[in-house]
Formats: C-alpha cells, structure tokens, sequence
C-alpha cells in the first residue's frame, strides 16, 4: 500500500470540518467518560484496601486459633516470638507490627445499647489512627487514659453518649464466659462511612483484662508494609515460611463454599470443621477481607464498558451514516482516482484510513481530556470527614488508569469505526469508474 | 501502425424497463501518435466511446484491442494496471484531487501501481512537465485557488506523468471560455508533437475539432464520418458505410 493513500484519507479530515469536530467529539466524549470511570475503578480497590488497612492497622493479619479439649476455640496469640522468627526468616519487610484484640460487645448507658466491635490497640502510641481518624469531640489527650474508648458520632448520638460519660459493655470473655467492663467516652469520631462508624477504639491491655487476655497476649498480628500490593506475596512467603518451622496453619488458599462472600469467609467455615491440637494460626491479607470490593470494581468496569459499546453503538450509526454521505459527495472523486489507476482495495482503504484516523484522534483527545478531568477532579479536597472517604485517597478523589486498559478502549474504538465505516467503504470500492464519473454531483 | 483498434462496439444502457442503445456497433483504427476530435451533438456517444477506449467502460459487444491487446477478457485489477500504465485522462470537470496541492496532483498517479522511478527523476519530470504547462509559480497552490484554464494545465500535466501512449480529453474545454479553450488545445497539440503521445478529445465546438490530424463524427451513436485533415468528406462517408 502507496503513502499517497493515507495522506489522501488524513488531509480529508479537513474537509467538513464541523462535521468531522462532531463526530470526533462524540468519539472523544465517550471515551473520556470511559476512561474517568476507568481511571476511578483503577484507584478504588487500592483506596479503599488502604483505608480499610489504616482502620484495621494492617495488610496482613496473622490470628493464632486454640482448641481446647472440649472442643472450644479461643482466638489467641500468646507468645509471638515464633512469629517474628518466621517474618525474620522469610527475609520479608515490613513498615510496622500492631498487636490488637477484638470483641463483640454490646454498649450500654442509660438505658440504651448498641452492639459493636471494639478493637483494642495501643492508642496512644498508634500513630495510622491518629492520621485516619477526625475526632469530632474529645482530645488524643484522653485517649491514654487505660479505660478510653473511642466511639463514632452515629453510635454516640444513638447512646446519646458524651466524652466522659461511662458506658458499660457487655462481651465474652475468649473462652466464652459473660463479662462486663467499664469504658470511658474519651473521643467521638466523624461517621467517614459505614465501616468507619462501626469501630469502636479502646486500649488494647483493658481489653485484654475484660476478655480474659493477660496484657501481653492479643488476638491478632497486624503487619503493615510499604506496599499494599506487597500484601499477597507477603501472606504466601510468611506461609511458608511458618509452615517450615513447624506451625500448624489453616490453608490459606480454601474454595469458596456457598454462603462465603471472601476468601477470609471461606477460610473461617472452613476451620470450624477442622479438629488440632495446640494452636493453629491463619495468615490472611486485607484483599482476602475486601473480596467483595474487587467485585465492585468488575461491576463499574464491566458498566463502563457496556456505557462504552452503547454510546459507540449510537456514533457508529452515525459515522455510518457520515461515511455513506462522504461517499456519494465524492462520487466523482472516487471515479476519477479509479480512472488515474487506483484499485478498488485503495478505494476501499481511503475510506477505512480516514475513519481510523478520526477515532485515533477523537480516542486521543477523549483520553487527554480525561487526564485532565482527573487531575482537576484530584485537586478537591473531600476532607477526611467525607462520608466516601474509603474510596478515597486522603479526602482526595483519585485516579489510576492502567495503560492497558486505555489502550484496550482505543482499540474498541478504533475497530468499532473501522466497522461502521467499511460498509460505506466497500460501497465506493464496488463503484464503477464511468458510473462515478458519470454522476453530476 | 493502428494502436486503437475498435471492432464493432456497441454499448446499451437500462433506463428504467428499456434498454437504451447508446453505441450502435462502431468501428475504427486510431494511429499512433494521432491527435483525434471525437467530434459530435450531445448524445452521440461520445462520452460512451471515450469511457470504453479508456477502459473505465465495458462495450456491450464488439471488441477494444488497443496496442495490440484485447482488452474484453481483463479482471478489474488487470484494467485498472492497463489504465496506469497506458493511459492518462483529461476530464471536462479537471476533477483534480482537492486536498493535494498542483505538485502532489501532478505526481499521484506517480504514487500508483508499482513502477518506480528515482525520487531525482521523478522530480525533474514533474518539474519540466509544470514548466510545459507553464504552472511553475502554482506549484504549492491548491485547485481551489486556481482559475478554470489552469485547472485544466494541472489535469493534462498529471494525465503525461506516468508517460501513458494514450490520452483521452472528454470535452477538455467545455467548462473554459474560447480564448483558453484554444489554449488548452494549442497546449496539447504541442505536447502531441514533443512527446508523440496520441491525444483523443471529444467536443462538441466545432471550430476546435478542425485542429485535429483525425476526426471521427458521431451521430446517434453512429460513425458519420472518419477522415484525416484535407481528407475529402464525401470519400470519408464511403469508407465508414463500407
């Protein structure tokens, strides 16, 4: 195939220019909606693993499981020397280890309760909360107090609780037994979402004491590394590592059975039909929680992309049609080129040349106007109190778009035009020369 | 030496349920080198005969040999590469392409096919056929911002490019005033002359078909008349009853 061909089919462009604008609008307006949700998709898994593992003080969770021999199991990790050993020869790095412990509870004050998860860190020195947590009321003064509890606004209006009231939960103890424990409202924190509503902070050796933990022991081991894509290869090398040194693990690659949303689900029901002796721990990542977030993602991404063939499917008509009129403008063109000794293929080529380069350069500037509206939209600050702040990157909408992903969205583009206007295309390519050269337009 | 042969040519058109018989079994020889008038009335078919010797047509019957080859059997492909290599077209409209500028017209059918010339040679050529044509200065103007006359100079530049042995003009000064109607036919006569190119144009003025070596009258797509100049018309009438 001659240059002369695509040079023809580009410098056609010019003519009809407003024509050509809007076709090449309508192509760069889809493609910047795609590309914006794309782009949105991209970040949200990440954003929201990493909120989740800023709230959860982790990315990979290490819970140790004790069987008694009535058959109980308490959640538990009493010594973790063993651990490190095993984090120590795995080679593996890590930004921070929190030690936390976790009960259901129901609160009570004056007469009203609540039930809520209360996860005890070391809050004075826990440094990823003060960073993601907005106290509406009360000071981090208050929270080294060793009774302190940290509530959210929802849950404080529904006890209708103030900082330094008393409130009394009701939980069990590891083994099962009832107890009680007296907390006090050191800080309310802004409702960010619907997770972050349902924590509730407390200090980790109180907690231990209520449900039956010595103040060194805890229920779980949360790593924090530098990466949060880290966290797999982290969880599977740890594994494996524990599993060498002899530890008893729950098999961290379990089927999802019915009725398990997660992985973390699957690796729970499966445990409970599990019979061992001594401890036996399980090793699970913050991605293994948030399953059903990447399940979201597949939704908008598979949304966005039928939003895509839908809108093309409305400009395919259109340049469909644009072509076919091209056509019968440059009847006699087409004739003459024919005459001069142009083969029907380039004819047809003509054509498919001018339509590709109208959607590259639509796609092009769909996708450099979605860069844009990216960084623009990246600027507002959302604050931290923002009720979708887990999708978000420090009160901040944010971005991330695979190449791939937009390469992928040209090239739908691109083929979908080539489609629109190769019927139009072959058209002109079937005409006979004398026939176009005889037509008065 | 004949390098245009037609064997009773006949061509038929539908119009709408009826036929309409546009060429009605035409025959004659064109020489080499030959600068023809196609002469007749609208309707004659005129047009229909150029379209044929041009290959851009297929006769209904009869026979288009030209240089020695018939030309009934060809694939679309085949007569598209006959087109390129043998023939240069003149069109009444200059139908020059309007996003190339006058150079990039004269050089496209260059661009076509797969003969190949040195960029050196190409450009010395299309050079000397500008100044031929004398449209040196316009060589980076677009036809839009040419006049009628000069149109025409770029078509007849671009139908010589590839050296074709044959060009055809249906009607080439039918959209130009007479003064440079005159021209454009003066401009290929002279070009006949240097290049030996055998010219046929079709046309309806008479004043213009008597500069032709050979003209062929048609009338209700019939041959009246084929003689060369200072050929006796009564004798030319014989020979095409004959």
């Amino acid at each position: 195939m001659n240059k002369v061909i695509p040079r023809i089919a580009l410098r056609n462009l010019s003519r009809q220019k407003k024509r050509n604008i809007l076709l090449g609008g309508a192509i760069a307006f889809s493609i910047m909606i795609v590309t914006l949700v794309n782009g949105f998709t991209g970040a949200f898994i990440e954003n929201v693993s990493e909120n989740f593992a800023y709230l959860m003080a982790g990315h990979v969770f290490i819970q140790g499981s004790e069987r008694t021999a009535s058959g109980k199991k308490i959640s538990a990790i009493r010594d973790d020397s063993i651990i490190f050993d095993a984090i120590a020869n795995s080679g593996i790095k890590y930004k921070t280890a929190t030690r936390s412990s976790e009960a259901s509870a129901t609160l009570v004050f004056e007469g009203k309760s609540t039930s809520q998860n209360l996860t005890g860190f070391d809050l004075e020195n826990s440094g990823f909360l003060r960073e993601r947590l907005v106290l509406k009321q009360g000071t981090w003064d208050a929270v080294k107090a060793p009774d302190a509890l940290i509530i959210s606004e929802k849950v404080a209006k529904k006890l209708n609780v103030l900082p330094g009231d008393r409130v009394t939960a009701r939980l069990q103890t590891v083994t099962g037994q009832n107890n009680i424990a007296d907390f006090t409202i050191a800080a309310i924190s802004v409702d960010s979402s619907i997770i972050g509503s349902a924590m509730t902070y407390v200090n980790l050796s109180y907690l231990n004491e209520a449900i039956g933990l010595k103040p060194d022991e805890y229920t779980s081991l949360n790593l924090m590394l530098d990466d949060l894509k880290d966290s797999a290869p982290f969880a599977d090398r740890l594994y494996t590592s524990m599993k060498g040194m002899g530890l008893q693990l729950f098999d961290r690659n379990q089927k999802n059975e019915s009725g398990s949303t997660t992985p973390f689900q699957a690796m729970l029901q499966s445990q409970n039909k599990e019979t061992w002796e001594g401890v036996k721990y399980r090793v699970y990542t913050i991605d293994d929680v948030l399953s059903q977030a990447k399940q979201i993602v597949i939704a908008l991404d598979t949304a966005s992309t039928v939003v895509l063939i839908v809108l093309f499917t409305i400009i395919m008509i259109g340049i469909a049609n644009t072509f076919r009129m091209v056509m019968y403008e440059r009847i006699k063109e087409i004739g003459t080129m024919r005459a001069l000794g142009v083969q029907r293929g380039e004819i047809r080529s003509l054509f498919l040349y001018e339509a590709l380069f109208l959607a590259l350069g639509g796609a092009l500037a769909g996708i450099i106007l979605a860069l844009l509206g990216m960084n623009i939209l990246q600027l507002i600050n959302f604050g931290m109190d923002s009720p979708a702040f887990l999708i978000m990157k420090n009160g901040h909408l944010s971005f991330s778009l695979p190449p791939l992903r937009a390469i992928g969205n040209i090239a739908i583009i691109a083929v979908l035009t080539l489609v629109s206007a190769f019927f139009p295309a072959r058209a002109a390519a079937k005409m006979e020369p004398a026939e176009a050269l005889r037509t008065l337009k | 030496m004949a390098i245009i042969e037609i064997h009773d040519v006949k061509k038929n058109y539908p119009l709408g349920k009826v036929e309409v018989q546009a060429v009605k079994g035409v025959s004659f020889l064109i020489e080499k080198g030959d600068f023809i008038s196609i002469a007749g009335p609208s309707g004659s078919g005129k047009t229909t005969i150029l379209n044929m010797i041009g290959l851009i047509d297929k006769p209904t019957a009869g026979e288009v040999i030209i240089d020695g080859k018939a030309t009934s059997g060809l694939s679309d492909k085949e007569l598209t590469r006959f087109r390129h290599e043998v023939l240069g077209f003149i069109f009444q409209s200059f139908n020059l392409i309007p996003v190339l500028n006058v150079w990039e017209n004269i050089e496209f059918p260059l661009l076509l096919g797969k003969t190949r010339i040195t960029k050196e040679e190409k450009n010395s050529w299309i050079d000397w056929l500008m100044a031929e044509v004398g449209l040196t200065e316009w060589k980076t103007h677009k036809p839009n911002e040419l006049s009628g006359g000069q149109r025409q100079r770029v078509a007849i530049a671009r139908a010589l490019v590839t050296k074709p042995q044959i060009v055809l003009a249906d009607e080439p000064t039918a959209n130009l005033d007479s003064a440079t109607g005159e021209q454009i036919i003066e401009l290929m006569k002279k070009i006949n002359r240097e290049l030996e190119t055998t010219f046929i144009f079709s046309t309806h003025d008479a004043k213009i078909v008597e500069i032709a070596d050979h003209i062929i009258r048609l009338r209700d797509g019939t041959v009246t008349e084929n003689r060369r100049r200072g050929e006796d018309v009564a004798a030319s009438a014989t020979t095409v009853e004959e």
